[in-house]
């Protein structure tokens, strides 16, 4: 046996072989060269580093100038009462570039275990930061002091992990200001891609609802600018020095008054629990300035949720109630007004003097109309009614008729002098327009002139019309004032830090209607007989001068019975003096009134009519009456028709 | 005269029982330089770790102890690739392919599902990245078929056929995302190609084409941060604190090392912890730094001596698959040896591909050892027993 090589199977090319061996020396000694330039003739590495970092980078410290967070302005209520506060807590961050890739499972590990969230979620989240390496990504914020404390004194076996303070806003009332206040959140990816010019950071909380939103750069300040110095792990060492002091935002004085939004949330949660419902809103306003003094829109929700950074299960059970708590509905829901918009019919006729002062016209069981029959609420009629008598009995026989004299865009033209059909401007985010029809408006969206009928219904907040219960409120507060629509505002004053008023209040006037003043002190009285006449009989033993006018809105689809469902409103507003020890000195007939409110109830499907019970409750609530003039068994559902209509 | 197979009880010693191989043929020159390289990483890993950790650089879990038990599962990889016969892997080639695209996309799957980036995979609680085994499968079945076509390499054909196996594999790591890697790949596909003998003319025309596509690439692939990181190497001190500071720092580290470099353990740099990714990517700055000019010069010569012992048995291969496999393996080392320490000293962009057996990362000196150990049993199985 001997051994022998394996015979040759292919061409052996000797210059391929020398080609690369001398590749590899070229490599080799081309680094050598390098590294003997660097490390033994001292020549300059690479382009001269700035003076101005050469000191930092020359002592082999790590000197980044971050961003110094300004301080979020506070929001108080109008007696200065404090709503929103600032609290410190930890948020936990990597950033990229600090973290080794052959370290981050590891990392990603141990701070899914400190922290309580998934491995994945952490991944995630560190894969989708779209900025750049040298930007923190926020992993957890609110994380509790001890393990922010743990985590920051472990920064050598989770390197490019910081802890920062940041402050979070603390909403004290809960879910009382929601609607109002909004809440604040982290900045979303197409914020900040908006945003970055103004100086926002990716990580950066933003105003998302209510006047957080609204006001967001008033609130905000500037950030500032300072030096710091870190050692490899991303590790602060120390502030070396601050280049700009950051700027405090200004601060909101509302319009709202703390204890006025108590008792009106009191109020309607009341009714709402009595009548087994859930959605429904209270507005309250001083109709000779236009500053809404309390606004509860129900369901609503904690606003701390989100300024804690809410999780996906609470968010999904906001998203999917029916009742939609994420909706302001004083200012975004739009539903029939129903019979408080014959305020704008009755005034409309009086103004185009198409009914006289004291002109009767007969109310009847029905209006006949080709072959359709409309008929009056309570299938009778009223007989013959001046203004203040038909406004008294709600009765709609009476109203058809003069929407009938009006004409359909004659009495759009009047619900726009009053507001509707168009938003207020209040300055809250997610306010709705409404509609109000005309003929055009008709021709437009359907194709085809308005119905004979449609202009009847028009007549009295039915058919097409779409009102917002801020709108309906607005209106009538025009009413109590003597014809001046006021643009609603619920900020007072801009506060700067230190105390100083940067901008003061001003009433923001929308128009003065084009009404003699008669017709208001007429619509006034009216609303004040509604009362007076034991229609709205729940009001009437009140011993508070209160004058205003029930709604109860169809809308939707008849149930089994052939019954349509119905909202409930009501609108007023007391003069002055209008409650003294049961000896009220209130007039309606002056334009003095300081105190206007609407209440909406969605559905509401009782016997009598749910808004009135609140809108005498707040007002019960208000002056501090001891008596109590509810009537919760009218309260009691019911699939007839009864109370005002 | 017939060439046979030695049979089982023919030849005696130990070493002729296990496939009947001829251990005096055992190249060891390559595997003392491989040990020694080896040594040289766990060395930089124990003084890393015990800058950091200080007294508890023995214990468990830390850089230095991973980099032992990954040395000594390198260790066995080693010998069982070299008492593999080669010529098996021939005819597993195609499986090998499939297995490696299966590693890929299931390291794509986990990886995505699991705690870490797609490009880690946990096995038995150490951290594993497939790419690296990757590249030596790829190796492998890149040799088996420029093998078979070794007579046809001046036609377009053979060298397009390479690049269609190479790509399925090389969109995968580049979806880890891996640039580093894919980088590898395409480097190892030109080095196998050119000991090949394929075409020079068709290899320039590839190589220009690669070239003028590079705008494109640059335009439309490649993200912002990527960018950020390729071009921060050209000038450092335009951002000195930001995306230059990790060159700013290796450089000064790499000249404070001066001839004789301060000693383990005593490098200013790999004290301040200033270097984010030392005990990784830019190991070499400490290393520079430690160990001085003459530790690099030793460095860089036993990689020149590995590079000669591998060479040679791609030389003395009598088949071209042992050729293939030679250039491939020379291929990876050489490019990442270039790429890693040019980005230390300042030469190249920051790639994140790791120098061999000097970073510390396990699936990386485990595939070199799969690598050095099918080269150690090309070695060992060239000749013949004949009666």
């Amino acid at each position: 046996m001997s051994i022998l090589e394996t015979p040759l199977t292919h061409e052996r090319r000797p210059a391929r072989f020398v080609a690369f061996a001398l590749t590899a020396v070229l490599v080799l000694g081309g680094l050598t060269t390098r590294l003997f330039a660097m490390q033994l003739a001292g020549s300059p590495v690479s382009a001269p580093v700035p003076a101005a970092v050469l000191p930092a980078v020359e002592a082999g410290r790590r000197v980044m100038t971050e961003p110094v967070p300004s301080t979020r302005g506070l929001i108080y209520d109008r007696t200065k009462g404090l709503l929103v506060e600032n609290v410190p807590t930890f948020t936990v961050s990597v950033r990229p570039a600090d973290l080794p890739l052959t370290q981050r499972p590891q990392v990603v590990g141990r701070l899914a275990g400190l922290l309580d969230i998934s491995a994945t979620t952490i991944t995630e989240t560190l894969d989708g930061a779209t900025g750049s390496r040298f930007d923190p990504v926020p992993i957890a914020h609110d994380v509790p002091q001890q393990t922010a404390r743990l985590i920051s004194e472990d920064s050598l076996t989770l390197p490019g992990v910081e802890v920062a303070v940041e402050a979070r806003r603390d909403y004290l009332d809960g879910s009382l200001f929601t609607q109002l206040i909004g809440w604040t959140g982290s900045i979303d990816a197409a914020g900040y891609a908006s945003l970055k010019s103004q100086g926002y950071l990716p990580d950066d909380r933003i105003g998302k609802a209510g006047v957080e939103s609204v006001y967001e750069s008033t609130l905000r300040g500037t950030y500032g600018v300072r030096e710091v110095e870190k050692d490899g792990t991303g590790r602060t060492l120390r502030v070396l020095s601050t280049t700009t002091a950051p700027q405090a935002g200004n601060s909101l004085v509302l319009t709202i008054d703390a204890k006025e939004q108590r008792l009106a949330q009191q109020a309607l949660d009341w009714g709402l629990k009595k009548a087994g419902l859930k959605r429904g809103a209270i507005v309250v306003m001083n109709p000779q300035t236009g500053e809404i003094l309390a606004m509860v829109s129900q369901p609503t929700y904690d606003a701390n949720l989100f300024s804690r950074g809410i999780s996906t299960a609470d968010f999904q059970k906001l998203l999917a109630d029916k009742d939609l708590p994420l909706i302001n509905h004083a200012i975004g829901d739009i539903q029939p007004p129903g019979s408080t918009f014959k305020l704008v019919t009755g005034s409309g006729v009086l103004a185009d003097k198409k009914l006289g002062l004291t002109e009767t016209v007969l109310s009847k069981p029905y209006v006949q109309l080709g072959s359709s029959r409309f008929y009056e609420w309570n299938q009778r009629g009223w007989g013959p009614l001046d203004i203040k008598s038909g406004f008294a009995h709600s009765s709609d026989t009476f109203f058809y008729q003069l929407a009938q004299r009006l004409g359909i865009d004659r009495l759009a033209y009047w619900a726009g002098q009053y507001g509707f059909g168009q938003k207020t401007g209040i300055d809250l985010p997610g306010e709705a327009a409404g509609l109000i029809p005309t003929d055009q408006w008709k021709l437009d969206t359907f194709g085809q002139a308005i119905f004979p009928g449609e202009v009847l219904q028009a007549g009295i907040g039915q058919g097409y019309d779409l009102a917002t219960p801020l709108q309906l409120l607005n209106a009538y507060a025009a009413l109590a004032n003597g014809g001046t629509l006021y643009q609603p505002q619920v900020v007072r004053e801009i506060v700067s830090p230190d105390g100083t008023v940067v901008r003061p209040f001003t009433p923001k006037v929308i128009r003065k209607i084009a009404a003699p003043s008669w017709v208001f002190t007429t619509m006034r009285e009216a609303a004040r007989r509604v009362v007076t006449s034991r229609h709205t009989y729940n009001l009437a033993d009140l011993p508070i001068v209160v004058a205003g006018k029930t709604g109860t809105a169809e809308f939707g689809l008849r149930d089994k019975n052939g019954v349509l469902p119905y909202h409930n409103w009501f609108a007023g507003f007391i003069p002055k003096g209008a409650w003294k020890k049961d000896n009220p000195t209130g007039d309606v007939s002056k334009p003095d009134s300081e105190l206007a409110f609407a209440v909406f109830i969605y559905n509401s499907g009782t016997l009598g009519n749910t808004a009135t019970e609140v809108a005498k409750y707040y007002l019960q609530l208000h002056y501090g009456i001891t008596k109590d003039y509810r009537l919760p068994q009218l309260l009691k559902h019911t699939n007839f028709y009864a109370g005002g209509r | 005269m017939g060439v046979l197979r030695v049979e089982r009880d023919a030849p005696t010693g130990i070493a002729a029982r296990v496939g009947g191989v001829a251990w005096r043929d055992f190249d060891l020159q390559l595997f003392v330089y491989a040990v020694l390289l080896a040594t040289l990483g766990l060395t930089m890993a124990y003084s890393n770790t015990a800058v950091q950790l200080g007294g508890e650089a023995l214990q468990g879990g830390t850089t230095f102890v991973r980099g032992l038990i990954w040395a000594m599962v390198a260790l066995v990889a080693f010998a069982a690739a070299a008492a593999f016969d080669y010529t098996w892997l021939k005819a597993f080639s195609w499986p090998i392919y499939l297995v490696n695209l299966a590693l890929l996309v299931a390291s794509l799957a986990l990886g995505s599902s699991d705690a870490a980036s797609a490009r880690w995979v946990s096995i038995f609680g150490l951290q594993f990245q497939f790419s690296e085994i990757a590249k030596i499968l790829m190796i492998v079945v890149l040799a088996r078929y420029l093998a078979d076509r070794e007579q046809r390499l001046d036609s377009l054909s053979a060298i397009v056929g390479a690049c269609l196996i190479v790509i399925p594999p090389w969109v995968l790591v580049l979806l880890q995302p891996d640039l580093g890697t894919s980088l590898v790949f395409i480097a190892v596909l030109a080095g196998m190609l050119f000991m090949a003998g394929a075409s020079l003319r068709w290899l320039g025309a590839l190589a220009v084409a690669t070239f003028a596509a590079l705008p494109l690439i640059w335009t439309y692939v490649l993200h912002d941060y990527q960018k950020e990181r390729l071009t921060s190497f050209l000038d450092p001190a335009k951002d000195p604190l930001g995306a230059g500071f990790q060159l700013l720092t290796a450089q000064k580290a790499v000249s404070s090392g001066g001839l004789l470099g301060a000693g383990l353990t005593n490098g200013a740099q790999n004290q301040s912890n200033l270097l984010p990714v030392q005990a990784t990517d830019f190991v070499f700055a400490i290393l520079a730094e430690e160990l001085g000019f003459i530790g690099c010069v030793v460095v860089f010569l036993l990689f020149a001596a590995l590079l000669w012992r591998i060479l040679t048995i791609a030389w003395r291969s009598r088949d071209p698959f042992g050729l293939m496999m030679g250039a491939g393996v020379a291929s990876m080392i050489l490019f990442q040896i270039a790429v890693n320490v040019g980005m230390v000293l300042g030469l190249m962009p920051i790639t994140g591909i790791p120098l061999p057996f000097i970073t510390h990362g396990g699936a990386s000196l485990v595939s070199i050892a799969i690598g050095l150990g099918i080269l150690q049993s090309i070695a060992m199985r060239q000749h013949r027993a004949e009666w």
